[in-house]
């Protein structure tokens, strides 16, 4: 049977993979979202020198420093959660699948502070 | 796995596997232009740096494949997403051609950007 599904619908299945698959949506809509807006600012390039060296120059100011390890983050989680989905979906890693977030999570977040020291320390 | 996805749906199979590969090329291509773009590099991105790479043409090659794969994924899953909360038909193909749209409309700026800024070497 069909059933209408709400986006924040958890009332019977408050449990890890419920959180991984809103959270999953969640950042791929940011994502996809962000690379939108990445196309566009690229595309500057194809103006020549002094547009693009301009927005370049706002890019590399503190405010979208913080925001590209933000990005980082949200990328990281996708990533990471997206490789469980796989590895659910193609293995037997449904039977492991909430250990796998919980380890893939690790990996990101560890990821994520080495990325962002990075980032902070090639300003 | 008891059943391949041939089994459980025709095109909605497809799309599922389609962005399970996707992805995993996506990962590998992300994370090398994280690092390179992000960690490696110092400061401001410069106009003649960028040039000076496009002179290669596996880098071109790669950011086309990047760039088809990316706006691929992103767009098959905003589907992915929207499918879950649309019965009426009207509104499916409404919103199936919006995304095709959007997803031609950025591939050509990407693709303009490829080859505009190519042809300025």
């Amino acid at each position: 049977m069909y059933k209408d599904k709400k986006f924040f619908d958890l009332n019977y299945y408050k449990f890890t993979g419920s959180w991984a698959w809103i959270l999953h949506r969640l950042s791929g809509l940011a994502l996809i979202f962000y690379l939108s807006a990445h196309i566009w600012v690229i595309s500057t390039i194809s103006k020549g020198p002094e547009g693009f060296n301009r927005v370049m120059g706002v890019l590399a100011s503190p405010l979208f420093k913080i925001l590209e390890i933000g990005l980082w983050g949200v990328i990281l989680f996708h990533a990471f959660n997206g490789i469980r989905v796989v590895i659910v979906d193609f293995w037997k890693g449904s039977l492991h699948h909430k250990k796998l977030f919980f380890i893939m999570i690790f990996i990101a977040f560890v990821l994520w502070i080495a990325g962002g020291y990075l980032i902070v320390s090639h300003m | 796995m008891d059943k391949n996805f041939r089994e459980t749906s025709k095109s909605g199979g497809l799309i599922w596997l389609f962005q399970r590969v996707s992805a995993v090329v996506l990962f590998i291509l992300l994370m090398a232009h994280y690092v390179t773009y992000h960690f490696i590099g110092h400061g401001v991105v410069k106009y003649a740096d960028v040039i000076e790479k496009m002179r290669a043409p596996w880098f071109n090659l790669v950011q086309f494949l990047f760039l088809f794969t990316a706006l691929y994924h992103g767009i098959n899953g905003i589907w992915m997403v929207a499918e879950d909360y649309m019965k009426k038909r009207g509104t499916r193909i409404f919103v199936f051609s919006i995304l095709v749209m959007l997803g031609a409309i950025l591939m050509f700026v990407g693709m303009l950007t490829i080859f505009k800024a190519g042809a300025k070497l």
